[in-house]
């Protein structure tokens, strides 16, 4: 049997919600009984609420999805740099491996696994799309604050790949405290390297 | 104190082209998966969203005085 899925469900509600609105704005009197009242009440209030806040978390959904960060132009080097045929492209072994979700690989790893950090990665996001549409793009285009290893952690912390390589039980508190960076260490320092793309072989995977 | 069942229907007027808009506007926007769309979405739909429902609410304190 086939579900509807989700936004299916929101598209059927938000054309109900228009066609109850409608219907009372044409006919306004039927507000005059007490059935009526109530049906303006559901139109105007009750669904146009439930249409927004289900709207916003669609979209909040949406906005995690990889080909929406890739949309605009600025990354779209930074998107080929996922297909770059070398493994010591850390972003290219991720997610060629699928070690992250392919659909959401960009927030996968740019979040901030903290408190808030869904929050703050989406006033980013707003953040981007004024300097997108309004600002200056900046060349290259850099991160606000150098990247956490947390990030990293929140994944390979307790990952037995990791804990068995001896490097990393040595600097273990280091790298928790962000004190040895794993990208700018000279460990995993070749990340989206879109410079030098030109370079590079790319993979194509297989349909 | 009896709300005046005409003024309501009047009073919807306004507030209902608002909001079908929003929800019109809600809905274009929902169909793609692009940045501008949630600006869309957020400041347009969600404008005309808020003034539609304050209108709403507006229409039925002053049908009650």
């Amino acid at each position: 049997m086939h579900l509807p899925a989700p936004a299916e469900l929101l598209y059927a509600l938000l054309l109900i919600s228009i066609v109850l609105v409608v219907i009372v704005v044409l006919r306004p009197g039927i507000t005059n009984s007490r059935e009526g009242k109530m049906l303006a009440f559901l139109a105007f209030l009750i669904l146009p609420v439930l249409c927004m806040f289900w709207g916003a978390s669609e979209h909040i959904d949406r906005s995690k999805q990889t080909q929406f960060c890739l949309s605009c132009h600025v990354m779209e080097a930074y998107g080929k740099s996922l297909y770059v045929d070398d493994p010591s492209y850390v972003p290219a072994a991720h997610f060629q491996n699928h070690r992250i979700p392919v659909d959401e690989a960009c927030y996968t790893c740019h979040t901030d696994y903290a408190m808030y950090g869904g929050i703050r990665a989406k006033m980013q996001g707003l953040q981007h799309i004024y300097v997108q549409y309004l600002g200056t793009i900046p060349n290259p285009i850099k991160l606000y604050t150098p990247y956490n290893n947390r990030e990293c952690l929140h994944c390979h912390l307790g990952a037995r790949s990791f804990e068995s390589n001896p490097i990393h039980v040595a600097l273990l508190d280091s790298i928790k405290s962000n004190q040895t960076s794993c990208i700018t260490s000279g460990c995993h320092d070749t990340v989206h390297n879109v410079a030098n793309q030109k370079n590079v072989k790319f993979w194509s995977p297989a349909q | 104190m009896n709300i005046e069942p005409a003024a309501i229907g009047r009073g919807l007027r306004l507030p209902g082209i608002l909001l079908i808009l929003g929800l019109t506007i809600e809905l274009i926007s929902l169909l793609w998966a692009k940045p501008l769309a949630f600006i869309l979405f957020a400041f347009v739909g969600g404008a005309l969203f808020l003034a539609g429902i304050f209108l709403y609410l507006y229409s039925l304190v002053a049908a009650r005085s």
